[in-house]
């Protein structure tokens, strides 16, 4: 429709923003700044499990790292819904939810609808799904707080609790992040290191077989920063799977007594 | 009763080398990975090591390990199960499984039991001897084809369990074609029995398949319409110790 003079212009173009940019944590030059929470850049958070949390369930476990809590519970392995086909091999299924006060701003979990295919396919290679023909393991992981890092945790956590519930495994799973911020790479970055991010990198692996079950990678890479990213996750890893043994094993250990 | 060579107590999770394939032999709790040929723990207990039979060919020890916790059981064939019938018509009665051998379940599988499921009755060799052996000239049954038909029946897919419900007798010299399956299920089961059975097999998607054709399989406690425990009082017949009534079950044999 031809405008009359003086009215606005039919072309847009966005106005400069006038609301202040967030200061970013660290400096585009700088190659030695500090991490908002005092870690080096390849220090993992402090790890915390335990076994056994939830009584209803067949297997249960509780992670914490630093601000990041989740709780998962398996059930399993139990009968498969009628309406499902026969099938030889036993099915896995999982589901991962956040608390409505689990992120800053209220109900902001649901972004984040993915996690429970990505938890599927990162377990699915570790479980021995010949042994439970015809019945369904499940999975219920909960978010209970959202601290940066929270599928790695959930993973890990989920591997725990298959153990506790004594699911048949090939080995227990670990899962580490790693994040790409300027020319740095961040390992098992925060919330806020997160949204910062140029390229995220996530690796599931199996230590103790050196096999990778899951490898997700966001955002710009180049290779030979991927190569130094997963050598430093695989570490990692390792390192998180001793942590999660013992783990098991004190509470065997305990619960003999 | 083999003695466990190692006396130490050992906790091993899931992914540890247990030892090599060449040395030790998988058991339970454990499996061998192909391509290193390693022997790893698949639970989170305690390790044990079992010395071979002295008279096999392979002397290699058994590795196994066993789950600390008690975990819920799961109905596997040959397993002898306890379950509450819930339904019953005239060929099939279906029931909830509670107990697998010793081990109660967490929660509760489907089980049927049929007069034709998996040879529960009849196994596939002798339907398939026995439909051989029919000659075409007998009189049809009440399906209303002769026995010629059985063999095109067969080759277009039928199984023989379906075939296997006009057959009423196991003798391959004595197989006529009929229309009555001897077996009354409500003559041996009512809904709220406690029963016996042993797993067949895993069945299809929606139960696994369960008998009780032995002895010490069937009915183990039994409620009668007067809602008293009944009394069993021969194989096939239970009384009611308030009314008197004879109620008809297929009793199991427990004891002795």
């Amino acid at each position: 429709m031809a405008g009359k003079p003086g009215t606005t212009p039919t072309t847009y173009s966005p106005s400069p923003t006038t609301q202040k940019t967030r200061r970013p944590i660290f400096n585009e030059n700088d190659v030695d700044w500090v991490r908002p929470d005092g870690r080096g850049f390849h220090q993992c958070r402090p790890a915390f499990f335990r076994t056994g949390a939830v009584n209803a369930a067949s297997g249960s476990a509780y992670a914490e790292f630093g601000n990041t809590k989740v709780i998962v519970s398996v059930f399993g392995p139990r009968e498969s819904k009628k309406a499902m086909m026969y099938s030889d091999i036993g099915r896995l299924n999982c589901s991962v939810s956040h608390t409505t006060f689990a992120t800053p701003v209220r109900g902001q979990g649901s972004e984040h609808k993915d996690f429970s295919s990505m938890l599927h396919k990162s377990l699915e290679g570790a479980i021995i799904l010949e042994t439970f023909p015809k019945t369904t393991v499940d999975v219920f992981a909960l978010v209970l707080e959202s601290g940066g890092s929270d599928l790695p945790v959930v993973i890990s956590c989920a591997s725990l609790a298959l153990a506790d519930a004594g699911i048949l495994m090939h080995d227990l799973v670990a899962s580490v992040s790693l994040s790409c911020l300027g020319k740095n790479l961040v390992i098992d970055p925060i919330l806020e290191e997160e949204s910062y991010q140029d390229g995220g990198l996530l690796i599931t692996c199996m230590p103790s077989r050196y096999e990778v079950t899951q490898l997700t990678v966001t955002g710009e890479w180049s290779t030979p920063k991927i190569n130094e990213g997963m050598q430093l996750c695989l570490d990692a890893c390792s390192k998180l799977a001793k942590i999660m043994r013992s783990c098991l094993k004190e509470a065997t250990s305990t619960s003999q007594e | 009763m083999e003695e466990a060579a190692a006396a130490e107590v050992v906790v091993v999770t899931p992914g540890e080398v247990l030892g090599k394939a060449s040395q030790v032999r998988a058991g339970r709790g454990a499996y061998v990975a192909p391509h290193n040929n390693l022997v790893y723990a698949s639970l989170t207990g305690f390790r044990r090591t079992l010395s071979p039979p002295p008279n096999s060919p392979d002397q290699r020890p058994t590795v196994e390990v066993t789950g600390h916790k008690a975990h819920g059981a799961v109905p596997e064939p040959g397993s002898v199960v306890i379950a509450r019938v819930t339904r019953v018509t005239a060929r099939v009665a279906s029931a909830d499984i509670m107990c697998v051998g010793p081990k109660s379940v967490r929660e509760k599988f489907t089980g049927s039991i049929s007069t034709w499921a998996g040879g529960s009755i009849f196994g596939e060799e002798e339907v398939s001897l026995a439909i051989k052996n029919m000659n075409g000239d007998k009189a049809p049954g009440s399906y209303g084809f002769d026995i010629a038909f059985l063999p095109t029946m067969l080759r277009g897919g039928q199984s023989r369990g379906e075939v296997a419900v006009g057959l009423s007798c196991k003798r391959q010299q004595d197989v006529r074609a009929t229309e009555i399956d001897k077996v009354d299920m409500h003559l041996s089961f009512r809904p709220g029995d406690i029963i016996r059975a042993v797993v067949l097999s895993l069945g299809d998607a929606r139960a696994y398949y369960l008998s009780t054709a032995k002895n010490e399989l069937g009915v183990v406690s039994a409620e009668s319409t007067a809602g008293e425990t009944m009394v069993p009082i021969s194989w096939t017949e239970m009384q009611c110790p308030l009314t008197g009534q004879i109620e008809q079950r297929k009793v199991a044999k427990v004891g002795g």
